[in-house]
């Protein structure tokens, strides 16, 4: 099979490696790897289920289902699995759905007493037989458990939908966990973001609202966390207004606030991607190799409707010329002025490949290569390469290529979502060979390897 | 919504019969069955198992004979599908109410028809009945809902209202257009029941 037209000179091809089966019978939203470097895909679809699949074999592992009236639109993983010491480890996933409430399931997965930890097993590198192994190790396991214990809870398939939180008015649209897995955030067509914190121990389901945050003026698509650079965790918001902001704990003392507006997107923005560790040490300043020197913040990357992935940098500020009463503690919080403002600018447009609205990106974490995909079911893989110095000792510069573009990944039917994910199957070449996971309006989730003809 | 003492526009013009540009019943003579599922199986110039990347075809294209007898969608054919809808505040159709007018679909064709993944763009323009039409954005939903259903997939619908003929045409659109928006309206009871008795004319 030939996707790609021939006559551009890509160097690089998705190559259909298999689909999850069974798919869905209807739109499926959104895939995600699991957090922790599991072999666990969850996927959001509009049947009012989460799915859970295999990425050893491409088959379903479990089911979430029961816990939401309308579409699940979005789901998200805890990260770190938490072990208890019986040597089951408990997965934990949250769901976002139109019905307006947002639902936290656990799952405990039996793990062999003598394995300290699952994922240490899986990310060996003794090649494919440990993949497989992984596998059976599961279910031998799981086959241990239901025979030694007398266990009188479910099935070993069954997820327990442990809590549901509700406060949005309107369709949750995506649900995140911050990388500390502290927080977990929500948004919605009622324009709030919702910051959450589980404040009692894990499984104990004590969860308290830490922040709503109103300032979009329509529908927030996307919510998608930094992970701390010393300054805490900061969250961007994407929005149906065009706009996206960045929030942050600004006071210390849990007082949530938006610290930046970043505006250009001509259309609603759908997707936002972190610059991954890789990218910021390929295209740091030179320095950045001193370990004392504090690291480039992180660059923004955005989709839209508008058809156009923008990158978005922090502009260095000039010092407030005084301490900004902000700080002032003799002044009551809600009296005081906002904090300094960050100015993000956009500082690249990736080369255009879609012609309908751009619903997903993805920064890989391994390589800093980015996957887009939308409307036009077109699934496109980008690289930023050095162009060089403008001056001595000046900043790189950069530009964003073209490497690849399949051509209907999902047949006529529109992409929703697309994801680096590290692979798993037999057919793995390398242990960080990674593959891409589109997710269409057909129901069908599909893997796709890269063949690389650099 | 809709309640009948408070219309929008209660006295609309209406069209003659002689003014409607549906071919309906010459279409319907033609062809019985090719209506509601029919139009999706007939119109769709591949089976199914050819829409999938992942199936390996050692033999592909030897039902080419059978294109070469259908007939490609065509903006009548379009316009037939939505013209019958009828307006949520009057029992009147879309068509006859001036709401959708066959020069207002229009239809950009892929150069490859035969390319299962090449993509047909679908653009309705209505005209509201009044320029103040809060209804504007649920015969917009109706209208995309049918074509959606109606077309095959590779179809991308866009319905927008008419230049200058809605103050708040750019909201609307903006709607219309958000695929998140549209899925999460089509799961609300109350909307659907609307949507179902503006398509019911259309099940003919």
């Amino acid at each position: 099979m030939d996707s790609t037209p021939s006559p551009t000179p890509h160097s690089l091809q998705l190559v259909a490696l298999s689909q999850f089966k069974p798919s869905a019978s209807s739109r499926a939203w959104v895939s995600i790897p699991n957090a922790n470097g599991l072999p666990f895909l969850a996927t959001a679809t509009s049947d009012k289920t989460a799915r859970v699949y295999s990425l050893v074999d491409f088959t379903l592992h479990s089911t979430l289902e029961g816990g939401h009236s309308r579409s699940v639109r979005s789901v998200a993983w805890k990260p770190q699995v938490s072990k208890s010491t019986d040597g089951t480890r408990t997965l934990c996933l949250a769901t976002g759905s139109f019905d307006a409430t947002m639902g936290i399931w656990r799952r405990r997965e039996g793990v062999e007493g003598g394995k300290e930890n699952g994922q240490l097993e899986i990310e060996r590198s003794d090649g494919e037989d440990n993949v497989d192994g992984l596998e059976v190790e599961i279910t031998r396991a799981g086959a241990k458990r239901s025979g030694f214990e007398d266990d009188k809870s479910e099935s070993e398939d069954d997820w327990e939908f442990a809590l549901v939180l509700e406060g949005h008015e309107s369709e949750i649209k995506h649900v995140a966990w911050s990388p500390s897995g502290q927080w977990l955030a929500s948004c919605s067509r009622d324009k709030s973001i919702w910051i959450w914190e589980e404040i009692g121990e894990e499984g104990e389901d004590e969860w308290e609202t830490i922040a709503v945050l109103q300032e979009h003026t329509a529908d927030v698509k996307c919510v998608c966390w930094r992970e701390d650079d010393g300054n805490g965790e900061v969250l961007a918001s994407a929005s149906y207004d065009d706009t996206i902001r960045l929030w942050r704990e600004i006071d210390g003392e849990g007082e949530w606030g938006c610290f930046a507006v970043l505006d250009g997107h001509e259309g609603t923005v759908w997707s936002l991607e972190w610059e991954p560790a890789v990218s910021q040490r390929l295209f740091g300043m030179e320095s950045t190799t001193d370990e004392d020197t504090p690291k480039r913040t992180p660059r923004l990357m955005s989709s839209s409707a508008d058809t156009t992935i923008r990158v978005w940098t922090l502009q260095p500020a000039p010092p407030p010329p005084n301490r900004p009463s902000y700080f002032n503690p003799s002044i009551p919080s809600t009296m005081r002025p906002a904090p300094v403002e960050e100015t993000w600018t956009c500082t690249a447009i990736l080369p255009k490949v879609h012609d309908l609205p751009v619903y997903s990106i993805s920064w890989s974490k391994k390589t800093g290569r980015v996957v887009s995909t939308g409307g036009d079911g077109r699934v496109a893989v980008y690289e930023e390469i050095t162009k060089g110095r403008t001056r001595v000792g000046g900043e790189i510069e950069t530009e964003w290529v073209v490497l690849g573009v399949l051509e209907g990944g999902h047949g006529p039917y529109e992409i929703n979502n697309v994801t680096w994910c590290t692979r798993f199957d037999p057919g793995r070449q390398r242990d960080d060979e990674e593959i891409v996971v589109t997710t269409g309006d057909d129901g069908a989730i599909r893997a796709w390897s890269i063949l690389d003809s650099k | 919504m809709g309640s009948a003492k408070e219309l929008d526009n209660a006295n609309p013009t209406i069209l003659s019969a002689s003014e409607l540009q549906s071919q309906r019943q010459r279409r319907k003579g033609r062809d019985a069955s090719a209506k509601e599922e029919g139009i999706r199986e007939i119109l769709m110039a591949k089976p199914s198992y050819a829409l999938d990347p992942f199936y390996l075809s050692e033999y592909s294209d030897t039902d080419s004979d059978d294109d070469s007898t259908l007939e490609p969608i065509d903006e009548q054919e379009i316009y037939d599908l939505i013209a019958p809808i009828s307006d949520p505040e009057h029992p009147l159709s879309l068509e006859s109410l001036g709401v959708v007018k066959l020069q207002d679909v229009h239809l950009i064709s892929p150069p490859d028809l035969a390319n299962p993944a090449a993509l047909s763009r679908v653009l309705v323009e209505l005209t509201p009945t009044v320029t103040h039409c809060s209804l504007a954005t649920v015969i917009g939903l109706g209208v995309r809902v049918r074509l959606e259903q109606a077309l095959p997939p590779s179809y991308r619908v866009e319905v927008k209202i008419k230049k200058d003929t809605h103050s708040q045409s750019e909201e609307v659109n903006k709607q219309l257009a958000d695929k998140e928006r549209v899925a999460a309206a089509l799961e609300n009871a109350n909307l659907m029941g609307i949507l179902r008795k503006m398509m019911e004319p259309c099940q003919d």
